[in-house]
């Protein structure tokens, strides 16, 4: 299903250039920090300081922030602590910023791989079926398509999780429960609802180029041949039209991985994540913060903002690599 | 087929589509768990209340009943009343338009007007410093969050440059974990977030010019937009470089280039006349596929500056739980959205004939 040509097409144009190479090894730091990110972070997540063990679920009427660092003795949560242990300080409430930092790659990576992947199980086989039958079923599609496609990604995200609600998956995460990790949490809360809603935002996508690849394939000669030797659809389907149109699916999907992880930090962003654990929640609750104590919001902000240009870099590099129809004056572009 | 023909098929496509939007929201509202009645009546309603609202509503009739309804209402732009804001959707809807075109169109401006001279400076010096410093621009612009970008440019010009700007309390109360942004008003401010919130609409501002001579309106409109406007149009200078440079690159290669050189025309004639011109077909197309990214960024973008467009309406009332409200947006975003794309079309058709044969 990957030829040859293909196949060095790929090795030389990602040793030729430096952009891939940036995005392989940015790929790897992220993955490494999402796998990794008990053994990695130094204090629980979502361990609050001093401020909250006090009882007051959140500061009292009147309080500010300017005051907490003028009598930051009196509130005693950061000053001392944070130079020796805080790598990058903590958060309003006093979290640890740099833990929370590798558990939001975790929450990205899980989020944007499963969404992606979701929304391919749904979107291949519907866009499959559609371009290889054609006539009523691919015109259905297409107008379902349209519709979907009519509403912004963003909008329809939150149209959906207004109805669905949003509901935290709490995943066992098997480091600490082997015990490598004491004293991080036991699990970790995944936005399963923002999972769930990517998906349904994008599917259209992978449905759309399914649809065309096949469209395409059912004319050929090997698909010709098989019918006429009274090979059964679903085989034809399952043997041949699938495994030749992968390539453009999986360079859409690596884009779109991309698209999930800002969907995720956006959603989480506007509160409506239902898990606390996100950069772009973090990004959020720093805004409170943001004269005092800016590094709350610009930390996580760089940690989506080098996933997606990983992802990216390397969705470029597939696309060029793979799809004989660019021109390569245009690669990098 | 003509061109008349092909805009009235796209016309009947748009009209399918917007009938597919309302009835998704329609059936999204079907399936949304909470009892609307018990909702519209508002808290610590009576049974007996909430009874007569749901009659009053007409939410005891069966679903197609209050479907047909509701299709019948939108015919006419009636679309519905807000069960928090009682008042009709329709005027929330409608007051909150100025303020979001205000700010999609300055974004634009902003990004057309900063990526197509560098499209075109990168396309022309290619693998030297220009175009490399252009294509990383242009990947960190894509890849950049735009509520961050917001914040960065917030922290970066307002509270580490001291560029006075105007300043807005904004607090943020733990409502079932959920943060929202409430203006100063509530006086629950816990610190001085300066944002660029609209106090003065486009309108007022060229009115004070042209019947006052009054400069300071139009200043005061510029302060608050410019940081909103960049913010959200960021993506799209990323993106329109990046089209310009690949186009700019494909069109040079072609023979007429050659042949207007070989007249010796001056080459920043050639490259903005009549390379630029050729370029820009495939980068209108994109950008009507991409009005909905610029949509969805507003929402985005008016939640950070607290802009008072139909975004930030939105997020309210998901925060609200207010349907009509929210429904009332969507549709109205997806029937904009649609009808752009149905004039981008047109423009497509009449600047290359060739579309509207396919």
């Amino acid at each position: 299903m990957i030829s040859d040509r293909v196949k060095s097409n790929l090795k030389d144009t990602f040793v030729d250039s430096l952009l891939p190479k940036v995005g392989l090894v940015l790929l790897i730091a992220i993955l490494v920090m999402a796998l990794f990110a008990p053994l990695l972070a130094t204090h629980d997540p979502t361990r609050t300081g001093h401020f909250h063990e006090t009882g007051a679920p959140y500061p009292p009427m009147g309080y500010s922030y300017e005051t907490q660092v003028a009598q930051d003795g009196e509130f005693g949560e950061v000053s001392v602590e944070s130079n020796s242990t805080h790598v990058l300080g903590t958060n309003n409430i006093g979290q640890d910023v740099y833990s929370r930092f590798l558990y939001g790659a975790r929450v990205s990576v899980i989020v944007g791989l499963s969404s992606t992947l979701l929304a391919m199980l749904i979107g291949v086989p519907i866009g499959l079926v559609a371009g290889y039958y054609g006539g009523r079923v691919d015109d259905g599609l297409m107008r379902v398509a349209d519709t979907m496609l009519a509403f912004p990604a963003l909008v329809l995200a939150l149209a959906l999780i207004g109805v669905f609600g949003e509901s935290p998956v709490h995943v066992p995460d098997p480091i600490v429960m082997a015990g490598f990790a004491d004293g991080m949490p036991e699990t970790i809360p995944i936005p399963g609802t923002v999972t769930i809603v990517g998906a349904l935002v994008i599917w259209v996508w992978f449905a759309r180029v399914a649809r065309g690849e096949a469209l395409s394939l059912r004319n050929e000669e090997y698909v010709k041949a098989a019918q006429s030797f009274g090979t059964g659809n679903a085989q034809i389907l399952r043997q041949h039209i699938l495994p030749n149109s992968l390539t453009p699916i999986i360079v859409l999907a690596t884009i779109q991985v991309a698209v999930i992880i800002l969907l995720e930090a956006s959603l989480a962003y506007l509160g409506f994540s239902g898990t606390t654990l996100s950069w772009g929640y973090e990004i959020e609750r720093g805004q409170d913060v943001l004269r005092t104590r800016p590094w709350v919001s610009i930390v996580p902000g760089i940690g989506i903002m080098l996933a997606v240009i990983s992802v990216n870099l390397l969705g470029d590099w597939l696309r060029d690599a793979l799809d004989p129809n660019i021109d390569q004056s245009k690669r990098g572009a | 087929m003509s061109i008349a023909k092909f805009l009235l098929r796209r016309f009947l496509q748009g009209i399918f589509v917007i009938w597919g939007v309302i009835t998704i929201m329609f059936g999204l509202r079907a399936v949304s768990p909470g009892d609307p009645a018990s909702l519209m009546a508002g808290e610590g309603a009576t049974a007996e209340i909430i009874e007569q609202v749901r009659v009053q509503e007409g939410l005891d009739q069966p679903l197609y009943l209050q479907y047909i309804e509701y299709l019948q209402g939108m015919m006419v732009g009636d679309f519905g009343f807000s069960w928090q804001a009682r008042r009709e959707v329709s005027a929330i809807v409608i007051g909150r338009i100025p303020a979001t075109v205000e700010l999609a169109v300055a974004a634009t401006v902003v990004a057309i007007a900063i990526a197509i001279p560098l499209g075109v400076i990168s396309g022309t010096r290619r693998n030297q410093p220009a175009d490399y410093s252009a294509t990383m621009f242009s990947l960190l612009g894509i890849s950049t969050p735009n509520f961050w970008l917001g914040l960065m440019l917030i922290l970066v010009f307002a509270v580490w440059f001291g560029i006075p700007y105007p300043s807005v309390g904004t607090s943020s109360l733990p409502l079932s974990g959920v943060s929202v942004p409430y203006p100063s008003s509530v006086g629950l401010g816990m610190v001085d977030l300066p944002t660029g919130r609209r106090d003065v609409s486009f309108g007022v501002a060229v009115s004070a010019l042209v019947f006052e001579q009054s400069l300071s309106e139009m200043g005061t409109w510029l302060r608050h937009i410019t940081l909103p406007a960049i913010t959200l149009g960021t993506y799209f200078t990323a993106l329109i470089t990046r089209l310009t440079r690949s186009g700019m690159i494909d069109e040079l290669g072609k023979p007429y280039v050659t042949s207007v050189e070989a007249k010796g025309l001056p080459s920043v004639l050639i490259r903005y006349k009549h390379v630029l011109r050729n370029t820009l077909i495939p980068i209108i197309t994109v950008l009507g596929l991409q009005i909905g990214t610029l949509m969805g960024g507003a929402v985005i973008t008016e939640t950070v500056f607290n802009w008072p467009g139909l975004g930030l309406r939105l997020i309210d009332a998901l925060h609200d739980r207010d349907w009509p409200v929210m429904q009332g947006i969507v549709i109205f975003i997806a029937i904009a959205f649609i009808i752009i794309n149905i004039i981008v079309d047109a423009l497509y058709a009449s600047l290359d004939p060739q579309v509207s044969d396919e």
